[in-house]
């Protein structure tokens, strides 16, 4: 029964997500397939790295997968950065600066 | 008639500032609206294609090298071209038709708005001159921070306010790639700076050529709403009235596929270019998505669907190959048009009830029938069911994926579609299916017409397009032969 009171734990979390108001069927319904689908498009995107070495794809997609499952509900956390607040957005904006930085420093090289 | 191409951005822009300026006579003004709204689909369509230069300064042959140069703005206006501002135009006249049937007092300064944004998204599309195209792209944003701000909805101005701080840090960024590949090519023309750069005029390895890319990439992401400014992209789309929001995400979208064109042009030589509009196609894909499932704002979740569709569209430019980036171009087409009609349809529910929290609705079927079996038709084209148009794109890009080895991008699409499909089933059965609350009041209120028939129209499009693509897919694909 540890893995059903560790969903049904997951699934009591949701609530913080809608409130103020009710929570209906729908919407839980709602959260656990974004969930689901969050895991499962990271970890599918993460093979992708295969083209690049079939080793790195193989531990990066295990690794995250493991890290996205033992950290399950990740909606809530995810919609909290994903708020309307300028701070985060600005914060956002200069991780993706150093991001694009980073894929031309290295990814120069592909040239 | 040549003559007309320039005309495509000058009478949207020119009939803006007239109404600006007159608006007090609100009969004279309504009726001069309603004629240039008119007109707009009307000119591409009775252009022929060519190209068109500013001043009269035609094409300079260099003898030495053989190589032709071109010191004018030049507007270039193929199919592609077209196609989307002949939809842009159909658009702008049902948005600028709804607007004027809604209100006896019409604002002079709305509608300057709202024709300065199809100027502005026009002249990006025509342009071949960098400098030119990130000119209108400022006037863009200002423009959607106007319709946003001008919203009688709550916090709008706190969201515009936001959309233009963001748009201070994308737009200077662009801007200074802009320069530094002047300062490589000596030319802010595109074709010009092409030629260079793939006849090794240009050192592709030289950091100043990447970090040109890294800055333009990055001022691209702004002006697309892709991650990280998906957020503020949904905000303003949920907080703009219903038709200015419907307006709104075709000038995003017309701006993404105008901006990557001009870069997939002159970079397409790096192969971390594609790999950078995949990266950030993907990731708009799995956010759009994953956040449109736990909203409870309707307006709001056809914002992050929006973004996410903005996804498939960078997906196809991204793969690179010809097939893959007409698919993207269609899907960009179909997205306009979806979109649109999802933003009028709900729209339209807003107005009946005041209401935009799916969980205080419900048995709404039964008061507005029309209403809810067009944006159900619209929702299930939305998440590419057949045989409507968002199938025949969604299917190609999966094709296009498959064949350029990438059967994880192939899954990921029809994920997504599928998370889409949920986001659908989900809110059209907590808006429409379910028993109405009791605390609900929908008697009496009724849909405007105006809407209704811009809905009419928009499915007509998406039910053709799905059962023809053929129309518009070989002239797209003939314009993707020539850029590549």
């Amino acid at each position: 029964m540890k893995l059903y009171d560790q969903i049904f734990n997951v699934v009591k979390q949701f609530r913080k997500l809608f409130s103020p108001g009710p929570v209906t069927n729908a919407d839980v319904s709602g959260s656990i397939t974004a969930e689901i689908f969050l895991i499962v498009s990271l970890v599918l995107s993460a093979i992708l790295l295969r083209h690049v070495s079939v080793l790195l794809a193989g531990l990066v997609a295990l690794i995250l997968a493991v890290v996205l499952i033992s950290n399950i509900p990740l909606i809530p956390k995810f919609k909290i950065e994903q708020e309307d607040s300028l701070e985060k957005m600005l914060f956002y904006a200069v991780v993706t600066l150093c991001i694009i930085a980073v894929f031309l420093y290295w990814g120069g090289n592909l040239v | 008639m040549n003559e007309l191409i320039p005309l495509m951005v000058i009478v949207p822009l020119m009939a803006g500032l007239l109404i600006s300026a007159f608006s007090k006579f609100n009969k004279a003004t309504k009726i001069f609206a309603f004629v240039v709204a008119i007109c707009l689909p009307i000119i591409p369509l009775a252009s022929n294609y060519g190209l068109h230069y500013f001043g009269g300064y035609e094409p300079i042959m260099d003898n030495v090298t053989n190589v032709m140069f071109h010191p004018a703005i030049t507007y270039s206006f193929t199919f592609l071209q077209q196609i989307f501002i002949g939809m842009i135009g159909i658009l702008t006249f049902l948005v600028v038709f709804i607007y004027l049937t809604k209100y006896k007092e019409v604002s002079g300064p709305y509608l300057f708005l709202l024709f300065l944004g199809t100027a502005a998204v026009t002249a990006m599309l025509l342009t071949d001159d960098i400098f030119h195209m990130f000119v209108f792209f400022e006037i863009l944003a200002l423009a959607q921070v106007g319709i946003v701000a001008a919203s009688s909805i709550d916090y709008s101005y706190e969201m515009a306010l936001k959309y233009m701080i963001l748009g201070s840090i994308g737009s200077p960024i662009m801007l200074l790639g802009i320069g530094f590949l002047l300062a490589l090519t000596g030319s802010v023309n595109v074709t010009d700076i092409a030629y260079a750069v793939h006849n090794g005029l240009v050192n592709i390895t030289s950091p100043v050529f990447l970090l040109s890319l890294g800055l333009i990439f990055f001022g691209w992401l702004y002006a697309s709403g892709l991650p990280p400014f998906h957020t503020i992209k949904s905000g303003i789309y949920s907080k703009a009235e219903p038709h200015g929001a419907a307006l709104l995400q075709s000038f995003t979208v017309i701006s993404m596929i105008s901006i990557v064109l001009i870069m997939f042009r002159i970079y397409s030589v790096l192969p971390i270019f594609e790999v950078l509009v995949v990266f950030f196609s993907i990731l708009a894909m799995i956010l759009g998505v994953s956040l449109a499932l736990t909203q409870t704002d309707f307006r709001r979740m056809i914002g992050f669907l929006a973004v996410g569709e903005l996804g498939f569209i960078g997906l196809g430019i991204g793969l690179g190959t010809p097939y893959a980036i007409t698919a993207g171009l269609f899907q960009a087409l179909n997205e306009i048009i979806i979109t649109a009609l999802l933003f009028i349809g709900f729209g339209a529910i807003v107005n009946a009830t005041n209401e935009v929290d799916t969980r205080k609705l419900g048995g709404l079927l039964a008061y507005h029938p029309k209403v809810s079996i067009m944006l159900l038709i619209g929702g299930l084209a939305m998440a590419g069911v057949p045989p409507l148009s968002g199938f025949q794109s969604k299917l190609m890009l999966v094709q296009a994926s498959l064949s350029c080895g990438y059967p994880e991008i192939s899954i990921l699409a029809i994920m997504v579609s599928i998370a889409t499909f949920v986001v659908f089933v989900k809110t059209f059965y907590t808006m429409f299916l379910r028993p109405k609350p009791n605390d609900l009041e929908v008697e009496g209120k009724d849909v405007p017409r105006a809407m209704v028939f811009a809905m009419g129209i928009l499915l007509i499009i998406i039910v053709l397009l799905g059962i023809f693509p053929d129309i518009v897919i070989k002239g797209i694909s003939t314009f993707v032969g020539g850029i590549l």
